[in-house]
């Protein structure tokens, strides 16, 4: 029975919001949390990691000392868990400083701003190593069991990465607030924290995909510094944490020591500007100079002017948005790399990409500006014509996609016109049918809800991911057609199909089309 | 459309949400006048105002805003009219001036009628030195003072309020109760719904009493009170409503 108002009651309290925060949509009614089904599928999901950690070690020899290279391999390995620790960190940070919105009734209450602090940075670990102790914890269990009492490594070491991540995200955080205030840092943490998550799936891109053949350089580079007696030899501090997650004593008591002491330096130093500063930034009114020259206004622009300026105006301002487009689309490139990189990039391939990479742009900017409409009432009971706003909507949604991509198309135009027309076309079905399909199947969202969109219209989403696979296989063969007439036939044959294909989708959306009640 | 119509009528006007939120409702509003439409909690009213800025399509009935159908002429209907919700339509991002502009071109109004009118809205309504800020970073009271400015940038007949004094101060509240008498001194015409009946009471010059979709009562303030045997209008209200 945990006492109410003590440090481990609010500890319960936090640790509860942080899963409720990050199990659902927050503008939906939907159950948040665990719920008694929810808890039941974890437990059975975590025996059977109990299970797959078995059979995994059964046949392992259980060895005194970890060969070096597998220290290496563990070391890489938690530098990656570390960014992905760190992008929760800032995210959760964020979250409990300017998000959750109960500062103010914690910080008057009867509870020691100390505590609260504390219990507040505990939370966040707990948040942030919870998932990796899900998946990694039952190989220590069955290391327990099986002989290999190395493996208890994890322990120390994920908890004290967690430690480090979240210490490090807070004090980053506080910095932000104290150098550029409430509002700027959210949106430069939020950019940071995914930028931070995304950072080991690009290393892991670029070193795999476009540093194709490059694996002698990284060799010829890294291979004597990796010698006995070298800057990253095996005695170097560099593999300190692979050695202490694989069970070894002093690097493992020096981890949890790392750990320990910037959790302890972080909730002293920090503690003071938290329960002061943070506060104090959140409640500044934030008073901009007035430009000279008093107002200046605008008017007499036609309605669909107005729209798309409007939306390109509220896009323009939410830096947090269009990090999180452009990180969808990062997410997307290696699909790319897929086509590009047989052999040299090739023209068929570079349309089909680009088909697909307009297509996908279009439709998180057909989220925004469509779904995601921010007054639809003030619309709706507007006298214009509903048809000529639902015009202006997707002119504003299209058209970024198409000046993007209209330099490249220029570029090729001079050297190889048919085809530059061609793709110009491919690319304009591409984009078109994106947006129409947000448009027939999209339903009104909250801009907040951007990340998780894919979830809240399933069907939606996948009409959108056939119609531009289709757009994207169409370019390809025909651009194939255009570069090498031989043999062409096959190839129409195939277009024509994929075309109709994707004209069925298209059909498809719009009779489902989203006819609100 | 003559000018003997009249600023609303509302026949049989029937909604269902599972239960009836609006119950064959008649309702005829005047022209140059100031209805407070009152009820409890869920009696229909801001259910019945959607209907009327076309924002909810009945499932029965009539709506004529001066003499327009709303139903075979939306737009001929809605460029007559003005809808303030109690929760402002307003958008985060934009600066006052910039929602303004957007407004004025929803509703089609030329640069030479809608600038002077921006500019004399935003100065009465101490909107003015915030015009360069976004309006995210506005107080509710700012918010809800830049929507009346929207729905007035077009100079609405009839100006539809639901709830407009939520969340403001005295002053932005005063404000705000000027500007609707002085909209029906110049011949305006006005319909609001509000929890606060000293407000009805006072600026109202009838008042409606709707509980579950259907209009119960109907007068100017002395009529209701001569009806339920004197009181304030507070009495009146729970006399008729049937609340303790």
């Amino acid at each position: 029975m945990v006492h109410p108002g003590s440090a481990l009651w609010l500890l319960k309290h936090e640790v509860r919001m942080y899963f409720f925060n990050s199990s659902a949509s927050k503008s939906t009614n939907s159950k948040r949390g665990f719920n008694k089904r929810a808890l039941i599928s974890f437990g059975i999901l975590f025996l059977g990691m109990h299970g797959l950690a078995y059979l995994l070690l059964k046949g392992l020899p259980v060895a005194s000392e970890p060969p070096h290279q597998l220290v290496v391999i563990v070391t890489l390995a938690m530098g990656a868990l570390m960014t992905m620790m760190m992008s929760s960190g800032l995210k959760a940070s964020v979250e409990v400083l300017f998000e959750r919105g109960d500062l103010d009734l914690l910080l008057s209450s009867p509870l020691p701003t100390h505590s609260i602090f504390v219990v507040r940075l505990a939370g966040i670990t707990i948040g942030v190593s919870s998932l990796y102790l899900f998946f990694l914890a039952p190989f220590a269990h069955m290391g327990l069991a099986l002989g290999h009492f190395r493996l208890l490594g994890i322990y120390p070491a994920i908890l004290s990465m967690a430690v480090l991540a979240a210490s490090l995200s807070m004090l980053l955080t506080l910095a932000l607030v104290r150098l550029l205030g409430v509002r700027r840092t959210r949106v430069v943490a939020q950019i940071l924290g995914a930028l931070s998550g995304a950072l080991i799936f690009l290393l892991s891109q670029t070193q795999s995909k476009a540093m194709r053949g490059t694996g002698s350089w990284f060799s010829n580079f890294f291979g004597p510094l990796m010698e006995p007696g070298a800057l990253l030899g095996p005695a170097s501090p560099f593999w300190l944490p692979g050695q202490g997650a694989l069970g070894s004593l002093v690097p493992a008591l020096l981890l949890s020591a790392i750990g320990i002491g910037t959790f302890v330096l972080t909730a002293r130093f920090t503690h003071r500007f938290f329960v002061h500063g943070v506060q104090q930034a959140v409640s500044a009114v934030r008073v901009s100079k007035a430009p000279a020259g008093g107002m200046r206004f605008h008017f007499g622009r036609s309605l669909p002017h107005g729209i798309i300026v409007k939306e390109w105006r509220l896009i323009a301002r939410d830096p947090n948005l269009i990090s999180q487009v452009l990180l969808q689309l990062l997410y997307m490139l290696p699909i790319c790399f897929l086509v590009i990189s047989d052999g040299k990039p090739s023209l068929p391939g570079i349309g089909a990409s680009l088909a697909f990479l307009c297509g996908s742009l279009t439709a998180s900017l057909g989220w925004i500006i469509i779904s995601a409409e921010e007054a639809p009432d003030l619309l709706s009971a507007a006298p214009a014509r509903m048809a000529t706003i639902r015009r202006a909507k997707l002119a504003a949604v299209v058209l970024p996609t198409m000046a993007i991509v209209l330099l490249p198309l220029l570029w090729l135009a001079t050297r190889n016109p048919l085809s530059a027309g061609l793709m110009l076309l491919l690319l304009l079905a591409a984009t078109l049918s994106a947006a129409l399909i947000v448009m027939w199947c999209g339903r009104p969202a909250a801009r907040g809800d951007f990340k998780t969109r894919g979830k809240a219209n399933l069907l939606g989403t996948i009409l959108e991911v056939l119609a531009l696979v289709g757009w994207a296989g169409v370019s390809f063969l025909l651009l194939s057609i255009a570069e090498q007439p031989v043999a062409s036939l096959p190839f129409l044959i195939g277009a024509g199909v994929a075309a109709g294909c994707t004209i069925t989708v298209l059909a498809v959306a719009y009779g489902f089309r989203y006819r609100p009640g | 459309m003559t000018d003997h119509d009249p600023a609303l009528r509302l026949t049989a006007l029937s909604k269902s949400f599972g239960r009836p939120a609006v119950d064959k409702l008649d309702l005829t509003i005047h022209r140059g006048e100031l209805y407070a439409l009152l009820g409890p909690n869920g009696a229909g009213k801001t259910t019945t105002l959607r209907m009327v800025a076309g924002l909810l399509a009945p499932d029965a009935g009539k709506v004529e805003v001066f003499g327009v159908d709303l139903a075979s002429d939306p737009a001929g209907a809605k460029q007559k009219l003005a809808y303030l919700p109690d929760d402002p339509m307003l958008y985060a991002k934009l600066k006052p001036t910039e929602y303004l502009e957007f407004v004025a071109g929803l509703w089609g109004i030329s640069a030479a009628e809608a600038e002077p009118r921006a500019r004399r809205l935003l100065e009465w309504l101490d909107l003015a030195k915030h015009a360069h800020e976004l309006t995210e970073g506005f107080s509710r009271g700012m918010k809800q003072k830049l929507a009346l400015a929207g729905a007035l940038i077009h100079e609405p007949e009839l100006l539809i309020l639901d709830e407009p004094l939520t969340g403001l101060d005295a002053a932005a509240a005063r404000q705000v109760k000027d500007l609707l008498q002085e909209h029906v001194a110049k011949g305006g015409t006005v319909i609001l719904t509000t929890h606060i009946l000293e407000v009805a009471e006072r600026l109202a010059q009838r008042i409606g009493i709707i509980q579950h979709g259907r209009l119960i009562e109907e007068g100017t303030l002395d009529e209701l009170r001569a009806r339920s045997h004197g009181g304030s209008l507070e009495d009146v209200f729970l006399h008729l409503t049937g609340q303790p």
